[in-house]
């Protein structure tokens, strides 16, 4: 991996059609259990009648520069790592969800238990159920916080974080922020990416092209 | 799955306080941040005011036990409860934890001569008991306050990034405190000294209860839509009957009312009756207010009309 970068994403909400591929991508590539959901997509109206749009808007971990959930954690269980990305160790969270309280944008979850998605038990009823939470407790822990981590391994191996690789449309755009000739650099300059709540001193890295 | 996740619009936070994700162990972390302050409360009262050695043990405990059982019945991996005291620099749980680990060293140490251990080199009243009792009162003030900083650093959740949020939970850990001296004096059937000025400062603190909340409304009603929603649910929801009836009316006005009557009691029974029934009051209306403002936390929306 190449260093000093700063990986981002850019979603582009004029394609994004709220088809939830990336949200079951997410799950297929990370295990999540039932209730967590790394990747997500929520649908807001806005304007006014008549010029009302329905808006499908991808949500996910905005691995802020600043982010606010590094400073509260109490264990340094929530870490940035050198690319930009912030990183939940599992084995140091106690699961106080003081991350997930001060997160403005949602995206962390929290498993009590891990569960069977179709019998919701806790001992899985299927071998890929069993296969599945192996490589859940693998990744994560019960009673902990998990979040997205931009597929760290995949873009250690060089790919696309599952979200960005499947989505139909090709909404989103994984690439370095730094580096201003990248694909998401470009992106944010010629169609006015903005961050989520940029109020909040956070510095997203994950910016939206504008749907009009 | 959570709806609330999927939702637009302002989303009820779910973490903390009954009514979350894992409905009454979520509840395990407003009894920890009530039992920290009603119990430092009372310690400050019962060694500051009244001296009383018993109900400020009594307190110590309440902090000791029932504080530290109540966090680690909330957490997620309790037995990695060590690593909260790791990030002091930033983070208020940390402080808090701090403080109150602070708080009941000193606060065993300046009890220690007096509840059975000799031993200690050090007797009540002398210079190194009085430093013991200024570390312990200090640190009981921090431990009264921390958790508004706590709510305060959040800053997506306008109902709770005030500054009036300290000295809110701050007012009603002393309150609380005296409303605590009051029932362990009560129990052990010990009479309570310096009762008229307790008595006082009990009405000077249920009024100043009063104002510190209305001026929350106040400043709600005029600040995000967010808040303005928070607000709406904390005076017409369900939230309402622990705000409005529990925290406000019975937790104040009557106590409030009770303090007064009982300047005109007949009998010493009739007075305690009353001191008791107001101070169980006042600790009802403390844990509501909690309640109510941990679960009218709402987070601003994730983006706004225009996106």
């Amino acid at each position: 991996m190449p260093a000093l970068v700063r990986w981002g994403m850019v979603i582009d909400l004029k394609r994004c059609t709220g088809c939830h591929t990336c949200t079951v991508a997410c799950k297929a590539e990370h295990h999540t259990p039932p209730g967590v959901f790394w990747a997500k997509v929520v649908r807001v109206e806005s304007g006014k009648y008549p010029t009302v749009i329905r808006q499908a808007v991808p949500l996910l971990c905005m691995h802020c520069k600043e982010p606010e959930c590094e400073k509260v954690c109490p264990t340094g269980a929530t870490k940035k790592k050198d690319d930009g990305t912030i990183i939940v160790d599992s084995k140091l969270c106690v699961g106080c969800r003081y991350c997930a309280v001060a997160c403005p944008y949602g995206a962390r979850c929290f498993t009590p238990e891990w569960k069977d998605y179709f019998t919701g038990d806790k001992k899985p009823s299927s071998q890929f159920a069993e296969y599945s939470k192996k490589k859940w407790l693998e990744e994560s822990d019960r009673g902990v916080v998990s979040k997205c981590n931009f597929c760290e391994e995949r873009v250690a191996e060089g790919k696309k974080p599952a979200c960005v690789n499947a989505c139909p449309t090709e909404a989103r755009t994984f690439g370095d922020l730094d580096d201003p000739e990248s694909e998401v650099s470009q992106l944010i300059k010629k169609r006015r990416g903005m961050q989520l709540h940029p109020e909040y001193g956070t510095d997203a890295c994950v910016y939206y092209l504008p749907a009009r | 799955m959570q709806q609330e996740d999927f939702k637009p619009g302002a989303r009820t936070q779910m973490e903390w306080g009954f009514g979350g994700r894992r409905r009454w162990r979520d509840g395990a972390l407003l009894m920890a941040l009530f039992l920290g302050g009603i119990g430092a409360g009372q310690f400050v009262v019962s060694t500051w005011l009244i001296d009383s050695t018993k109900s400020a043990l009594v307190g110590l405990l309440v902090v000791g036990v029932g504080k530290t059982v109540a966090h680690l019945v909330y957490l997620g991996q309790p037995t990695r409860f060590y690593r909260l005291f790791l990030r002091p620099k930033t983070s208020w749980i940390s402080r808090g934890l701090i403080f109150m680990v602070v708080f009941v060293a000193f606060g065993a140490a300046y009890l220690a001569p007096d509840i059975g251990f000799d031993w200690v080199p050090w007797e009540t009243g002398s210079t190194l008991s009085d430093v013991l009792l200024i570390g312990a009162i200090l640190s009981a003030f921090l431990v009264m306050v921390y958790d508004g900083f706590v709510l305060l650093s959040c800053k997506s959740i306008t109902a709770w990034n005030t500054a009036l949020m300290p000295p809110l939970f701050f007012t009603y850990a002393v309150a609380g405190g005296t409303a605590m001296t009051y029932l362990t004096l009560i129990a052990m059937g010990s009479e309570i000294p310096n009762q008229d000025t307790l008595t006082t400062i009990d009405s000077v603190l249920l009024a100043s209860m009063f104002a510190l909340l209305v001026i929350y409304i106040m400043n709600m009603t005029t600040s995000t839509a967010t808040a303005r929603e928070s607000l709406r649910k904390l005076t017409t929801t369900k939230v309402a009957i622990a705000f409005v009836g529990v925290a406000i009316i019975a937790g104040l006005l009557v106590p409030l009312s009770l303090t007064l009557y009982h300047e005109v009691a007949t009998t010493e029974t009739v007075a305690s009756v009353l001191l008791a029934v107001s101070s169980i009051l006042e600790l009802s209306g403390d844990l509501s207010v909690r309640h109510s403002i941990l679960r009218a936390g709402l987070h601003a929306p994730v983006f706004s009309e225009g996106l």
